[in-house]
């Protein structure tokens, strides 16, 4: 091979195993922590109808720290998550700066009503409006989980299922104005 | 003006016509329908694998449908749009590659193979044309003028 074309499949060489490189170093893990979350923005502003028929907007929790889990009845991941979800709100229910909103994804209303009677949820679980709110928190399966500050900021989450310690230490940073990092 | 050249002043204006029309027609199409199911095209459905908000029949997917078709309806530019969804989900929702990080490798890969691959193919034709021709020897020579000496 003459010495030029040599040359010129070195440098062709050498800008492939760049790009390689490039392209190798790129993060592709999945994130664990939802978007409005890790940009501590303010969650967005929602309408919804709960179970039973009640409205609940957003600007009625306004001074609230509030817990907003998403959730689905044929999810595996929300029933692994559901026990810590019940232990945490049997602790919480009785503080008047507390909320705690289920909000429905993709599910049939039946198959919800059933669950929730099944499985005695005892928090607000809105239906209506839900698959709006989902795009809006730019939700991307379920579970995942949002805690509000008083303030309206989304300071905790997770996507995927959460644990008893991790929501207390949520609602804990969201009443101290605090943010997870 | 010479008569031969009338006929080219003729196709003048035919062509400028003809032009007129292609580029006129081959503008997107910026009515509300067409804007949304452009954009619908463009952003990733996501909670699927590859699918766009076009193809996805998710409940996220439709959602965004509609979101699109009111935010067009408020008056919002495509770019408002793809950056409003991209607020929520990230750029991974964008299909078509950002102009900026990694983004930019997308847009920049083929440039630099085509000048990288136009700049070859002119070295080589020139290389090809600088190939000196096959000269007549003198043996060919001698049987030429012998061919020509024994013609009639």
């Amino acid at each position: 091979m003459p010495l030029r074309a040599r040359w010129i499949a070195s440098m062709v060489a050498v800008l492939l195993v760049a790009l390689g490189v490039v392209l190798a170093v790129q993060k592709r893990n999945e994130p664990s922590v939802p978007r409005l979350v890790q940009q501590h923005a303010p969650a967005p502003a929602f309408e919804l109808t709960t179970l039973d028929g009640t409205t609940l907007d957003n600007r009625a929790l306004a001074g609230k720290a509030y817990v907003v889990n998403f959730f689905n009845s044929w999810c595996i991941p929300c029933h692994q998550e559901l026990p810590a979800l019940k232990a945490f709100y049997e602790e919480h229910r009785g503080e008047r700066d507390f909320a705690m909103i289920g909000i429905v994804r993709d599910d049939e209303e039946g198959a919800i009503r059933e669950y929730v009677a099944r499985e005695k949820i005892g928090w607000h679980v809105a239906l209506g409006g839900a698959a709006r709110a989902a795009v809006d928190f730019g939700t991307t399966g379920q579970p995942e989980t949002f805690v509000v500050a008083p303030d309206g900021v989304a300071v905790c989450g997770a996507i995927g299922p959460s644990t008893h310690e991790a929501l207390n230490v949520w609602l804990q940073a969201a009443r101290n104005g605090q943010v997870c990092t | 003006v010479s008569r031969k050249l009338l006929p080219w002043f003729a196709l003048v204006p035919v062509v400028a016509a003809g032009l007129v029309v292609l580029v006129a027609r081959s503008g997107p199409d910026d009515s509300a329908p067409a804007r949304a199911a452009r954009l619908e095209r463009q952003l990733a459905c996501p909670e699927c694998t590859g699918e766009s908000v076009a193809d996805s029949n998710a409940v996220s997917a439709r959602v965004i449908r509609e979101q699109i078709r009111t935010l067009i309806a408020e008056g919002r530019s495509d770019a408002d749009i793809r950056a409003h969804f991209a607020a929520r989900f990230g750029d991974r929702v964008l299909l078509t590659p950002a102009n900026r990080g990694i983004g930019l490798v997308a847009w920049v890969v083929p440039i630099v193979v085509l000048l990288v691959g136009g700049a070859g193919l002119a070295a080589a034709l020139r290389r090809w044309s600088r190939t000196p021709r096959l000269r007549a020897t003198p043996e060919d020579e001698a049987v030429v003028a012998a061919a020509r000496e024994q013609a009639p």
